[in-house]
């Protein structure tokens, strides 16, 4: 029962896959199921680096607009000023590193919650994009660069599959098992003891978000290479698709608790949900109103879930000591 | 009944797996101070959320002005006359004290912002306060929000007045200040039920006990007619010999030395530690203490004056810095500062003292679950296993986690700030012995406390702060009520007496 409970968002999935396989004869085939994956493949990449903050009891909206920075970046780096590809895109990660140790610098600096602080580094990458980009799209980007959202190795893995699954591995093993991740987890569980107990609380924050910017850069260039060209107005959108998707996989909103796997249950669910509704022709705005009812659905069930568990340990305990 | 304003007649509560009120039955007398003794868990919380509407009984009738009610909700409890202050206030911190006063008052009008001040205003020049109505109640002390709640209470013509725990978060000035207004409350005819770890404060304010102890009825004596060890003997269905351990050997050298240390609101502080020494710091709430603390461990910045230890100048920055040197902090709210509630007991402990277990950047999961498996053992840390959430522990073996994690971080100098507040009898005691035992082993402790038997009863030396400045030290055969209270209270009794 306990079981059940902590992997129901696992059922979640399965149960929407084997409704949309009845509904639709196109759905449970191998090609579309890869399909599923490979579309969300940067959504989930990026997921990563949004939990690190979202576990350390941050939130950050700047994510999609820093998707957008650090890709038009790189394609006029290389397209534009004749900039090798591997600098360019070395160049571009190091942007997504730099630009998110900034979000964390300010937000320890100002001392608000990043919520405020990356709403307004949201719209600063916004503009910091546009004018890179010379509000252009940068079109026929190099194979090498496609590479990376459209490639495949040894013919048959896509390589973005196998970077979204190193990203998903490297995440989840500073998460549990380095001491910064127990850290990171403090932090978001309470900060005020964390500080108490010996942790640089300041140093974790930047490094979070510096770690965020890290994993947001390498979705850019799995984005961008997946649509071959480069334009600004790519990738503004995940940030909410992402935090949906968190909050979907029981990364909490204060901050520390939630599981690498949980999230990308969460991003795959949101996938499935849109791919299953586009093949069984839905209306786009039906589609919105699901999904927005799913991400209810998914809180009031944690909800209840986690009150069910609080009270089942008390009474356990109770008996116990009666 | 005569004389009767409220009975309770063989109530019962039963939760899965405990019986909180067991066939309990009481009757207090109008305009008496009825307090309520038992250790944690014997079903004081319980029988208050009865008797204000916040849980049904499953047997039994409440009695309140010859009517039986077999339950009452929160609404009718107020309307009846049935005040309650808990422990956590119930207050709006962004309204302001006359706001939160009137909140919730159907004068069917407009509401009155001057009304509501007059009021306000009125209520506390009669408890003979210096308070403004106009500030938000997040701006003030806990003694002062106390106010407002009890002057809440009395502008709803309180029948019933019951207050759980109401002197924890006190100054002993300030303590004396509520028991001022308490007895006025008594010559009005109002029932005041009051609840107190603090045995002493029984015998200065109620005027009968009621002894509860595992969810049952055990007696209700007359205040004047028994005494401390008779009442611990009822509350833990024993007698207890000795509250506090044996103390009085001299202690070794100086550990750590505080020279002219100003910083956080306090200036010009010096004092030493020796080694295997308990010194007590007492002071009114807000006199400092634990900003001095803060200082110490360098949570706040040391503005001026030098902090050395075993004679070397150190330079504290961080509480990273002060556990670096082996100086420990366990704080005075558990909760907000002393542990992860949502983590478990392993995680907690293991938590200051991550990087000397790890190989590398890994967490090293053997020695992680030997150090938790050591100091559950060493601090008697009870709970059905190591995975266990530290929410669901009670407030003494949280206080163990807390202090596990400090120590398992290698700490010899420990600031214990109020190390015993909301923590039952029996965990007290358990708390106590460990403090003598770390002393013993060569750890020196520094205990902030509030708690006046605490501190005579525990420190080898006091020093007393009064407005963040070093107001007197005694040596352990100076000790007194009376001389600690005069030091805490430097002449400026009144000004912070609220």
């Amino acid at each position: 029962m306990k079981l059940l409970k902590r992997y129901a968002i696992i059922l979640v999935l399965l149960g929407l896959i084997a409704l949309f396989s009845v509904l639709s004869p196109y759905f449970f085939t191998q090609q579309n199921l890869t399909d599923i994956f490979l579309q969300q493949s940067y959504v989930i990449i990026a997921a990563v680096g949004l939990s690190f903050v979202m576990i350390s009891g941050g939130m950050d909206l700047s994510i999609g607009y820093l998707i957008s920075t650090v890709g038009v970046s790189t394609a006029a780096l290389n397209k534009w000023m004749g900039v090798p590809l591997p600098l360019s895109l070395a160049l571009g990660i190091a942007m997504g590193v730099a630009l998110g140790a900034f979000n964390g610098y300010a937000s320890v600096k100002l001392k608000v919650h990043t919520l405020i602080v990356t709403l307004g580094t949201m719209t600063i990458f916004q503009g910091l994009s546009y004018i890179i980009s010379r509000q252009s799209v940068i079109l026929n980007l190099p194979p090498a660069y496609r590479f990376f959202g459209q490639g495949y190795l040894f013919g048959f893995l896509p390589f973005s599959m196998v970077l979204m699954a190193a990203c998903v591995a490297i995440g989840s093993f500073i998460l549990n098992f380095t001491w910064f991740g127990r850290q990171v987890y403090g932090i978001g569980s309470n900060e005020e003891t964390a500080r108490l107990s010996g942790v640089n609380v300041k140093a974790v924050r930047i490094l979070v978000f510096a770690i965020c910017g890290f994993f947001v850069a390498l979705a850019a260039i799995v984005l961008f290479g997946r649509s071959g060209s480069a334009s600004s107005s790519t990738g503004p959108g995940v940030e909410f698709t992402a935090m949906t998707a968190a909050v979907l996989g029981g990364i909490s909103f204060k901050g520390g608790e939630g599981k690498m796997w949980g999230l990308v249950t969460g991003v795959l669910i949101l996938g499935v949900l849109s791919n299953g509704m586009q093949l069984v022709g839905l209306n786009t705005y039906v589609q919105y109103i699901v999904r927005g009812f799913v991400l209810l659905l998914a809180v009031g069930f944690d909800l209840l879930q986690k009150e069910g568990l609080a009270k089942s340990v008390l009474r356990a305990s109770a008996a116990k000591a009666a | 009944m005569n004389g009767t304003v409220l009975s309770l007649e063989s109530v019962s509560k039963v939760y899965p797996g405990v019986v909180a009120l067991d066939d309990f039955s009481i009757a207090f007398r109008p305009g008496e101070v009825h307090a309520l003794l038992g250790e944690n868990g014997a079903g004081k919380s319980t029988l208050i959320k009865v008797i204000a509407g916040a849980i049904a009984p499953d047997a039994g009738h409440i009695l309140i002005d010859g009517r039986r009610h077999a339950r009452l909700s929160p609404h009718m409890a107020r309307a009846l006359g049935i005040e309650v202050i808990y422990q956590e206030f119930n207050l709006m911190p962004s309204l302001s004290a006359a706001e939160n006063i009137s909140f919730g008052e159907r004068t069917g009008r407009l509401v009155s912002q001057r009304a509501m001040e007059r009021k306000a205003a009125a209520l506390f020049g009669e408890f003979e306060v210096d308070l403004d109505p106009k500030t938000p109640v997040r701006d003030l002390s806990a003694s002062q929000q106390q106010i407002v709640e009890i002057a809440r209470a009395v502008s709803r013509n309180a029948k019933v007045l019951i207050m759980d725990e109401p002197t924890a978060p006190l100054s002993i000035a300030e303590v004396e200040h509520l028991f001022k207004l308490i007895r006025r409350f008594k010559e009005r005819g109002t029932l005041v039920i009051f609840i107190s770890h603090r045995i002493d404060e029984l015998f200065a304010i109620s005027d009968r006990v009621t002894v509860m102890r595992d969810g049952r009825f055990v007696s209700t004596l007359e205040t004047a007619k028994t005494t401390r060890p008779e009442l611990i003997g009822l509350m833990v269905g024993r007698e207890l010999k000795e509250t506090y351990p044996e103390r009085g050997r001299k202690p070794g050298g100086t550990v750590l030395e505080l020279r002219g240390v100003t910083g956080n609101g306090d200036r010009d502080i010096s004092f030493d530690l020796g080694k295997g020494e308990i010194l007590g710091v007492a002071g009114l709430v807000g006199a400092g203490r634990t900003e001095l603390a803060k200082v110490i461990i360098g949570a706040a910045r040391l503005e001026s004056g030098e902090i050395l230890l075993d004679g070397r100048r150190v330079s504290i920055r961080s509480p990273r810095d002060a556990l670096r040197h082996g100086i420990g902090l366990i704080p005075e709210n558990r909760k907000e500062e002393g542990c992860f509630l949502d983590m478990d007991i392993t995680w907690n402990i293991s938590f200051a003292s991550l990087r000397r277990i790890s190989k590398g950047p890994l967490v090293g999961r053997g020695e992680e679950k030997a150090l938790a498996a050591r100091f559950r053992d060493l601090m008697q840390i009870k709970a059905p296993n190591l995975g266990q959430k530290v929410k669901l522990l009670s407030g003494g073996n949280q206080q163990k986690v807390v202090l596990s994690k400090t120590l398992a971080a290698e700490s010899r100098v420990l600031i214990f700030d109020e190390p015993t507040r909301g923590i039952d009898v029996g965990a007290r005691q358990d708390i106590y012995k460990l403090m003598d035992e770390l002393t013993r082993q060569g750890s020196s402790i520094i205990m902030i406390s509030s708690d006046m038997e605490e501190l005579l009863g525990m420190s080898d030396r006091i020093v007393v702060i009064a407005e963040g400045r070093l107001a007197g030290t005694l040596e352990r055969e100076e000790f007194s009520q009376q001389a600690v209270l005069e030091l805490a209270s430097g002449g400026t009794y009144k000004e912070t007496a609220v």
